[in-house]
């Protein structure tokens, strides 16, 4: 048991600093639209793949940590950035732990893409609560846009992740 | 699949979409827009709210304390009628070096704000120009170019240093006979600005007041957006030189192309410089931005009778003040802060270098 | 990709889609010149007329107004006061007007000739 445990603490661990380089890395990418929240998306591999192994409680702690050590280190920590990045975040882990407990008909990709409106969603509702103002739902259709574009290719990384079973702890593969 | 949790998660992505579409959906906001022609000229009132009958009664007060304010102010109706001889300025000005009247406030709080800014702008700007108005009588049935002679003796009776003004009996004197004030250059504007502040008592958080070409905007327009203003092109008619983007603001424009008439081949408009007696020449526009109608209206009226290196560096010293200026000699020029929400049309014919 | 993955994209295409159109779509709309526009003219803020806009050829007709009548004619997509009984003429002097919000007062009669439509501008300072 106790071997189990800390294997999966070890792992998540793991997952947790590997969403936080993504994360920050993404950051460093410079878009050459003026859109800000369009982004790539990765580290929610790393939360699904939590989420899809161990569950929701251990998959939202994964993508909470996540944001706080990828604030802490772009000194975003508290920003309304980050705010917004913690929305996103619990609204993209509900739907997909949701998604992924009680339903069959989805891979990794429409997961993702689904994750990726709750994370949109989250994110505007926070947004349109920041700036007292609703005109935050013209930005709707653009992150919808990117963001079932990008849930697409993150989703589609991890089926291909997932198929090589090597990735993941052994528990898992026996 | 478990329905009830796809239901739950059907009506979370639901909640949340509806959470920000509910500004649009729940608060649709009603348009109305009133026409009335008062203070010789026509006055729009845009409003937006939810309660028409709210907007109807914001309207028609702000129509009222409009009226109320034209006919104490007395500058736009005929000498001869009733209304004029019951105003406040007509009888000031008929008791000129005889005694002192009893005003109402909204007169007291013209006539002193009137003076103050005669002296900042060191009779550039004047209330007690009533004399030399009369004598070019632009409103009336025979405008002409008076005589040198004449004029001069016109410009002896201006002086706002003459205009006792006691604010505990509430009472204004011209100092000597002959002297009379026009409101003219001050009434619209403080109009417009009360009628704003009545519209607000009602609640209402977007309007749109166009007084005759004097616009006050509360809050945004329709669209959540800064309301936009375009300046009228001081030399064609259907063309604007520039968009103003305003939120709880006013623009005032003094220009040299409404009233006026020709004689001798030459183009005298009605914005006179106190000091001289003749039309100002420098500018052929002057817009003036700022919070407060009435302050707009005076200032507008400085600005364009200074000249534009004086006016620019008044304004710019003035905090919360923008000016834009169409100056004789063809160039657009503005202060600094307007940067940002001001955008000067491509190819309009006057120069601009980013307005200095 | 699953049956579920495939309808859950094209759900979403088409909700981008729909809220591009609803949200973005009034900025595209075709240029105001060749939107559907009406002359309103109204008499002491009553309207005794709408007049679609354009119109084909050329029309005029009489408006009542307070110190008597005035001519308003309408030549295509722009419409002017062609004759006024006031003192000034300031009203006839204005010229053509075509663009919505744009406006025609004459003052002493308290006639009002407007440009209904969609603007790009709220209000002209003048």
């Amino acid at each position: 048991m106790r071997e189990q445990s800390t294997r999966k603490m070890v792992y998540l661990s793991m997952l947790i600093a590997m969403g936080t380089a993504l994360h920050v890395v993404e950051g460093m990418i410079p878009i050459p639209l003026p859109i800000p929240g369009v982004k790539l998306g990765l580290a929610n591999m790393v939360t699904l793949l939590a989420l899809y192994l161990y569950g929701f409680r251990d998959g939202l702690t994964v993508a909470l940590l996540r944001v706080f050590l990828a604030s802490l280190v772009s000194g975003t920590f508290l920003s309304p950035g980050f705010l917004l990045a913690i929305t996103g975040a619990v609204g993209s882990t509900a739907v997909m732990a949701l998604l992924l407990k009680h339903t069959r008909c989805f891979s990794m990709i429409g997961t993702s893409m689904a994750g990726a409106l709750g994370h949109n969603l989250g994110q505007l509702f926070a947004a349109s609560l920041l700036l007292q103002s609703s005109a935050v739902i013209y930005y709707l259709p653009i992150l919808l846009f990117s963001g079932t574009a990008t849930g697409f290719f993150t989703g589609y990384l991890l089926n291909s992740l997932l198929q090589q079973k090597s990735a993941l702890p052994g528990e898992w593969y026996r | 699949m478990n329905r009830r949790s796809v239901f739950s998660l059907c009506a979370l992505v639901l909640l949340l979409i509806a959470g920000l579409l509910s500004p649009y959906i729940f608060r649709s906001d009603i348009e109305y827009q009133s026409d009335q022609f008062l203070m010789d000229t026509l006055v729009s009132i845009k409003v937006y709210g939810e309660d028409q009958d709210l907007l109807n009664a914001a309207v028609k007060g702000a129509y009222a304390e409009m009226r109320r304010i034209a006919e104490l102010a007395d500058a736009f109706a005929k000498p001869e009628t009733a209304a004029a001889q019951g105003s406040d300025v007509f009888r000031v000005s008929a008791l000129a070096g005889k005694g002192a009247v009893r005003v109402s406030n909204d007169v007291m709080a013209m006539l002193i704000s009137s003076k103050a800014y005669a002296d900042w702008s060191e009779g550039a700007f004047d209330v007690t120009v009533g004399p030399l108005m009369k004598l070019w009588d632009f409103g009336g049935s025979n405008p002409h170019l008076p005589t040198p002679d004449r004029i001069k003796a016109a410009v002896k009776l201006v002086g706002s240093k003459d205009l006792v003004l006691n604010e505990q009996h509430k009472t204004a004197m011209l100092a000597r006979e002959g002297m009379r004030i026009d409101l003219g250059a001050v009434a619209k504007g403080y109009a417009t600005e009360r009628a704003l502040q009545v519209l607000k008592s009602h609640g209402i958080k977007k309007a749109l007041i166009d007084a005759g070409g004097n616009i006050r905007v509360l809050g945004r327009n329709r669209q959540e957006l800064p309301w936009r203003i375009g300046i009228k092109d001081p030399r064609k008619s259907d063309a604007i030189i520039a968009v103003l983007q305003l939120e709880d603001a006013s623009a005032v424009t003094s220009a040299d192309y409404y009233r006026g008439f020709e004689s001798g081949g030459k183009r005298y408009h009605h914005i006179l410089d106190p000091r001289t007696g003749y039309p100002a020449g420098q500018s052929m526009s002057a817009t003036v931005v700022t919070r407060d109608a009435g302050v707009a209206d005076i200032l507008s009226t400085v600005f364009f009778v200074l000249t534009p290196d004086k006016a620019l560096e008044l304004a710019e010293k003035l905090e919360g003040v923008d000016l834009v200026l169409v100056t004789a000699d063809r160039h657009i020029r503005h202060t600094a802060s307007l940067e940002g929400k001001i955008a000067v049309q491509p190819d309009t014919g006057y120069h601009y270098d980013q307005g200095r | 990709m699953t049956k579920g993955d495939k309808i859950l994209l094209a759900a979403l295409t088409c909700l981008t889609l729909l809220s591009a159109a609803l949200l973005y779509g009034r900025f595209f709309l075709p240029k105001e010149s060749t939107r559907a526009r009406q002359a309103v003219v109204s008499v002491r803020g009553e309207v005794v007329r709408r007049i679609d806009l354009p119109s084909s050829g050329k029309s005029s007709f009489q408006v009542q107004g307070r110190v008597g009548p005035s001519m308003v004619e309408v030549d295509g997509a722009r419409v002017s006061m062609r004759e006024a009984p006031c003192a000034g003429g300031i009203c006839v002097k204005q010229g053509w007007i075509e663009h919505p919000g744009q406006s025609i007062a004459c003052v002493p009669g308290e006639i009002l000739v407007r440009i209904e439509g969609a603007a790009l501008l709220d209000a002209v300072t003048r």
